[in-house]
């Protein structure tokens, strides 16, 4: 007898030849992953690899114009809103910047999903509250509102919030950005808990390099709307993809330079 | 030339866009407005803060409103020796034109402005989609009772403002001007009838409607708005306009039922 | 979910099986505090519980205290890996009575 997040179907997601457009620019250009029950998936990439896009398509957020993201067997784009509902009661999702409803405290925040989704009794939904703010040591914050915490705190609370429903699939954006290192190691500590502990699926965007060695089972790095590769950390780390390598060296992209075309870049006046 | 072609119609279409997009947002939050559950907490809040702290801006507003009224009618109707006529005129032209049209402006000064702003920060700060990832409806959540507390708000602090007014009014004929309070009040009672009382009633749950309703879609579909909105200066952006767009619909609206009802 | 209830001695034992979770917490919760409420010592035999979620703990949690206000003894034991890792995770495993099996409490 397992643990019931191993009914999970496998892959948990699967991303099928993925294009997504802003306008008439393509951001991502066909894009394919599958993310496995019960693994941290780093997906990293620098800014402009399209991987915040790529994370709002993955939640249903934005729609593609090619290609389906299957969420835990289902195409979360075309999904009959019913289906929709049950699979996101099934995810949790920590945005970059907390995103903590600012009318409501940090307790409430936290017990928005319960309320709206199940008919606990009050008693039970406060003390998972307290749990789940114990969980990312926030224990005393309930009562605050939003707007009285420092970032990192109110990013602590967004994965209280996050995990408050017990979700198999979990999505981190920037875990770490904006947090001094302590709160970071802890949040990661906390990532690999909930793998362990709750066999959750975690998905997590980051740029952060040290951070995703750190808690990935593995590693899929994007550029410039592409997959570059999918693999362990090691893999990652002995890839000799030259774009990959600038990316973990931090080496700026564009090292060699076309004359011509900066010239034209700089002087051109047909935008 | 066909740059300006191309100029023109991009702007129709995304205006039309921007259209079919606000209507689609009214019908869901309607939707949502229909089905139980309610949260009457949420809908007090908004009543709290639509309506109660409107209340002082809507109280001097009215009450200048009708001395000022007060003052030019009584210069014109002396002209005629019909002052008698001063109490009917003021109220009339309250409770028909300028208490619908002035609170609706006041509300939207200071409540219509203040519901984008917050709207469009929860766009921009993630909130929204938060929301949806919660697979919370925004539109029962954040949309719905804004509307339901504009609907109720609105036609309530039009009739104070009315009410005010006409103690405005009272001051400076009656008080002021010496006019005999009997004359004031009778003319009132003699010249309002139930039509007036009805336009205006129908001018302000109509005002009441799409204040709220252009100001919580203008904040909620900041991000796509024309050429991309974005932080603070996209908020301040789409508060502007919403404010101009809804004067410009209170004033159309007013002008349309003014022509329909009489 | 389903679950027996026997009295052995001053305890009496809640036997649920299989999953706990928020479809089912609330009857197991409801259950916890009449026994309490009536007065006897409790003890949750987790054997045949392979899953428990945040608000299956919060339901033990919020019986645990109660016991501790009526001076009535609460105590678990039998837990399988699954839920011993969840209350481990909230470092409820150093606050619960745990033992490892069910008669280790009835013949303490």
């Amino acid at each position: 007898m397992g643990n019931r997040a191993q009914t999970a179907p496998d892959p948990v997601v699967q991303v099928r030849d993925l294009v997504v457009c802003y306008g008439e620019r393509e951001i991502l250009k066909g894009i394919d992953l599958e993310i496995r029950r019960g693994e941290v998936m780093v997906v990293m990439g620098g800014s402009g690899s399209g991987k915040s896009t790529f994370l709002r398509t993955l939640l249903g957020l934005k729609a593609p114009s090619h290609g389906q993201v299957e969420v835990l067997g289902h195409n979360i784009h075309t999904a009959d809103r019913r289906t929709r509902l049950a699979l996101r009661r099934q995810m949790g999702v920590a945005f970059q910047g907390g995103a903590l409803l600012s009318s409501l405290s940090v307790g409430e925040n936290v017990r928005l999903p319960l309320r709206a989704h199940t008919r606990l009794d009050e008693n039970t939904m406060r003390i998972m509250t307290r749990l789940k703010l114990e969980l990312v040591n926030l224990a005393g914050f309930e009562d605050m509102m939003p707007a009285e915490l420092s970032g990192g705190m109110v990013k602590r609370a967004a994965f209280a919030r996050a995990v408050v429903m017990d979700p198999k699939l979990l999505f981190f954006d920037e875990p770490s950005a904006g947090l001094d290192p302590v709160t970071s190691a802890e949040l990661d500590e906390l990532i690999l808990r909930l793998r362990d502990a709750m066999k959750t699926t975690i998905v997590v965007v980051t740029h952060e390099l040290e951070s995703a060695f750190k808690i990935a089972d593995r590693i899929s790095v994007l550029g410039e709307g592409r997959v570059l590769m999918t693999g362990s950390v090691e893999a990652v780390r002995n890839s000799d993809d030259e774009r990959i390598q600038n990316l973990l060296n931090r080496r700026p992209r564009d090292a060699v330079l076309d004359g011509d075309a900066y010239l034209r870049r700089l002087t051109g006046t047909d935008a | 030339m066909t740059r300006l072609l191309y100029r023109i119609g991009d702007v129709t279409l995304h205006t039309l866009d921007q259209a079919g997009r606000m209507a689609l947002m009214l019908a869901r939050s309607m939707v949502a407005i229909l089905r139980p559950p309610y949260d009457p907490f949420s809908i007090v809040r908004q009543i709290h803060f639509i309506g109660v702290r409107s209340l002082l801006v809507i109280v001097v507003s009215g009450l200048f409103t009708g001395m000022v009224l007060a003052l030019q009618f009584y210069n014109t109707l002396d002209r005629f020796g019909s002052m008698d006529m001063l109490g009917s005129t003021t109220a009339l032209a309250l409770i028909r034109e300028l208490g619908p049209v002035m609170a609706a402006l006041m509300v939207v000064a200071r409540a219509g402005s203040a519901m984008c702003a917050e709207i469009g920060i929860m766009r921009t700060s993630e909130q929204i989609d938060a929301l949806e990832c919660m697979g919370i409806d925004p539109h029962r959540f954040l949309i719905a009772p804004k509307i339901i507390a504009g609907v109720l708000s609105v036609p309530i602090l039009t009739s104070i403002f009315d009410v005010v007014g006409i103690i405005g009014g009272y001051l400076v004929g009656v008080v002021i001007f010496g006019l005999s309070e009997g004359a004031y009040f009778d003319s009132m009672a003699a010249g309002v009838e139930w039509n007036d009382v009805a336009m205006g009633l129908y001018k302000s749950l109509l005002f009441g409607l799409v204040i709220t309703w252009i100001a919580t879609a203008k904040g909620y579909f900041l991000h796509l708005e024309r050429g991309g909105a974005f932080g603070a200066e996209g908020v301040s952006r789409v508060t502007t306009d919403a404010v101009v767009l809804s004067a410009i619909a209170i004033l159309f609206g007013d002008y349309l039922i003014g022509a329909v009802m009489l | 979910m389903e679950f027996e209830i026997r009295n052995e001695g001053d305890y009496t034992v809640i036997a649920p099986r299989g999953e706990i979770d928020f479809h089912s917490s609330p009857r197991l919760r409801r259950q916890i505090l009449d026994v309490l409420g009536r007065g006897r010592d409790l003890l949750i035999d987790m054997a045949a519980v392979s899953f428990v979620d945040s608000s299956a703990i919060a339901s033990l949690v919020e019986g645990l205290q109660q016991a501790k206000e009526k001076g009535r003894r609460f105590g678990l034991a039998g837990l399988q890996e699954a839920p011993r890792q969840v209350l481990h995770l909230t470092r409820l495993d150093t606050v619960f009575p745990i033992r490892a099996r069910i008669d280790d409490w009835l013949e303490a």
